[in-house]
């Protein structure tokens, strides 16, 4: 049928350096998903502080991270910074890219989810004696992480997806590193694309499916 | 820093990548919102059973990355079926699959969105399944899936960085272009990163306030 | 009676797949355009000018080249990891960019007999202390994702076993980050190290040493199978190298001197 011949064997073979490779790309998705998350409740804060300068920050911050491309956002973290003389390695630039972009998306999903929180409940946690840290930190931050939970996996599947990226800043360990290294050395494309693609499908749905479940024990009530 | 050795050349062909950029785009943006609003009304139409083999193929292309997609469709025509196409056909290709995946989420969402009661109201008044789509569902429904729809064709034209890899000169590679034979990183990324951003950034802003103006009432 | 049929229809089947046979060549002379892929972040042997026209040894190759075939060439730009996927999913005809011939590439595409020959350099930033290329031990080295030295570097690595290898899609990305020091050190070709530090593009790198490689025999490629063509590049490289054009191109792009010799002593092709 076709005029090519599959070698799978040789993609095959290779499979537990791609394993090996999947666990890095988890790894940063990982990380950049928890720094992310702790970075876009401080931003949330910033946003509602009243205070100009900090919700300024915020706002460029998610301006940036949401209009412009995943992969400028992480060779700027590589290249532009080292203009500045900041060297980061390529695990440390990929994983500041993704979660700078993490942390932009998640602070937009905090704000939608904000919106769903009555202020009469921030109120009723000030008339109970909470300060306003208080009252954010005991009843509205609950509320929001469990409102954006959703939201929050489709970013953690970006997240693993993006990490694909970091080839372009010379990390060779993630999946997709692995799987070009692979590449170059026997130029087989088609095979071993296809068993790091069916691989990502595997980890985005594990992923997906893990987070339904951990949702509904969490949230039945 | 501004003391720069970029020239009005290098400017028009940072311009041609742009234009590669938004070309790319508005193609895949198209004919990936047609092919969604087709795979969206099938999927609604048919129940979640009958359309499982799409919805499996079409999650393929949400659950891997862009960068393997265009890897293996370039492969997979090339290399295996052997038909001589451009690398820019394949790129608007995979792009329109890529785009129609996620519109047809957003288009399944803004029909699942109109109440079924309103329907049913339209169709006791004797209008037929086309009328109801037309007249009822397609007004309330592009209500909930507009701001969604920018947004999905944002991160298309942003996506579309990546079709480097099937060697489309567009305005990430030529700025990269650019940095190989002027070394000045900083400055180009910079040029480049604002161009994304003032394209992105008002369409996002009008998505917005879409949203905010339609949540209303 | 009915297999009878269906191998009837079978055949036919076949037949209509199997279309006359005209070669790769054939196609090329067909068409009109030979497509070469060209590394253009390759210095001398690929680059762009100021209007960002490629230039360079590969591309007047591959002109030569669309010459003798009497076709007009097409330079089609590839990064290094993606010259052979470039070829081999059809957007290219030959590569002509520095490829070497390895026996595992060669197990995938068609090598030509070489027509250049590189030695390779160690080149590192200023900052760092390094007077022979054993004292890349224990840095952080990188080089271009996929070429000979890549592969070459990346294995002293793991053979000394301490230090870190960064491969880069780009020979500009690897140069643009030893030059703002996120690298000690790299491995390139000696014309690529040479133009670098004299183009100035670069500051704060210098060449250090050789490299002790076997040089780097680089061909021309196609697909594995094209036979006609594969003896067709054999002869242009040949030609090249006979009329006085190789000794020309050298002098042009990388500078006085002789060019290296292609034919390895002691051994056939």
């Amino acid at each position: 049928m076709f005029n090519y011949t599959f070698q799978w064997k040789q993609a095959l073979a290779r499979l537990p350096q791609m394993l090996d490779g999947a666990i890095v790309t988890m790894q940063i998705a990982i990380l950049s998903m928890a720094i992310g998350i702790l970075l876009a409740v401080v931003l949330t804060m910033f946003r509602l502080s009243g205070n100009r300068a900090l919700s300024a920050i915020a706002k460029t911050w998610v301006e940036i991270a949401r209009n412009t491309p995943a992969l400028f956002q992480i060779y700027m973290a590589h290249f532009g910074l080292g203009s500045f003389g900041i060297h980061l390695s390529p695990f440390a630039s990929i994983l500041l890219g993704i979660t700078f972009n993490n942390a932009g998306y998640l602070t937009e999903n905090f704000r939608g989810a904000l919106k769903a929180i009555p202020d009469t409940q921030t109120r009723a946690g000030r008339s109970l004696g909470f300060g306003a840290a208080g009252a954010f930190r005991y009843i509205v931050l609950p509320q929001m992480l469990r409102i954006s939970f959703l939201p929050m996996t489709n970013q953690m599947v970006w997240a693993i997806l993006m990490t694909s990226l970091g080839v372009t800043v010379g990390m060779n360990s993630d999946l997709y590193g692995v799987t070009q290294d692979l590449n170059a050395l026997t130029f087989r494309t088609f095979e071993l694309f296809a068993v790091a693609a069916v691989i990502f499908y595997l980890i985005t749905k594990v992923i997906t499916l893990g987070a339904r479940l951990v949702a509904s024990r969490l949230f039945r009530y | 820093m501004f003391d720069t050795a970029l020239t009005a050349a290098d400017f028009v062909f940072l311009a041609k990548g742009a234009g590669v950029t938004i070309i790319v785009t508005l193609i895949s943006v198209l004919a990936g919102t047609i092919l969604g609003i087709l795979f969206g009304v099938f999927r609604y139409q048919v129940g979640a059973i009958w359309a499982a083999p799409l919805t499996f193929v079409l999650d393929i292309f949400r659950s891997i990355p862009l960068l393997i997609q265009l890897v293996l469709a370039n492969a997979f025509i090339g290399t295996i079926l052997q038909i001589r196409i451009s690398g820019f056909t394949v790129a608007c290709i995979v792009l329109s699959m890529y785009t129609a995946a996620f519109c047809s989420e957003i288009v399944r969402g803004g029909i699942e969105a109109v109440p079924a009661t309103t329907r049913r109201a339209a169709r006791s008044l004797g209008m037929t399944w086309g009328q109801d789509m037309r007249e009822i569902v397609l007004p309330l429904a592009t209500r909930v899936a507009l701001p969604s729809w920018i947004g999905l064709a944002l991160g298309v034209m942003k996506d579309s960085a990546l079709v480097y890899v099937v060697q489309v000169t567009e305005l990430l590679k030529s700025t990269q272009i650019l940095i190989t034979r002027l070394q000045e990183p900083l400055l180009l990324l910079l040029i480049c990163g604002a161009f994304y951003f003032v394209i992105s950034f008002p369409l996002a802003r009008f998505g917005g306030y879409l949203e905010k103006r339609w949540s209303n009432d | 009676m009915i297999k009878t049929k269906l191998a009837a229809g079978l055949m036919a089947a076949c037949a209509m797949t199997a279309p006359a046979f005209a070669d790769k060549l054939d196609d090329i002379i067909a068409s009109g355009t030979l497509r070469c892929a060209v590394v253009l972040d390759f210095p001398p042997m690929g680059m762009r000018d100021e209007s960002n026209n490629p230039i360079g040894f590969d591309v007047d190759y591959c002109n030569d080249l669309a010459a003798a075939l009497g076709v007009t060439a097409e330079i089609v730009e590839t990064p290094f990891p993606e010259r052979i996927p470039a070829l081999m999913s059809g957007r290219v005809d030959v590569g002509v960019a520095s490829t070497s011939d390895t026996l595992e590439r060669a197990k995938t595409v068609g090598m030509s007999i070489p027509y250049y020959a590189f030695e390779n350099a160690v080149v590192a930033n200023d900052k760092v202390e390094m007077t022979t290329w054993e004292d890349m031990k224990g840095k952080t080295v990188g080089a271009t994702a996929g070429t000979y030295e890549a592969i070459w570097l990346e294995k002293q690595v793991n053979e000394w076993g301490e230090g870190s290898f960064r491969p880069y899609q780009t020979q500009a990305d690897v140069f643009l980050a030893l030059s703002q020091g996120q690298l000690d050190a790299t491995v390139s070709t000696v014309e690529v190290a040479n133009a670098n530090v004299k183009s100035g593009n670069f500051p704060g790198i210098r060449v250090v040493d050789k490299a002790p490689m076997v040089p780097d025999y680089v061909a021309l490629f196609t697909m594995r199978n094209e036979y006609g063509l594969i003896n067709y590049l054999n002869l242009f490289v040949n030609q090249q190298v006979r009329t006085g054009r190789y000794a020309e191109l050298y002098k042009k792009w990388v500078g006085e001197g002789e060019p290296a010799n292609l034919a390895i002593p002691g051994v056939y092709r």
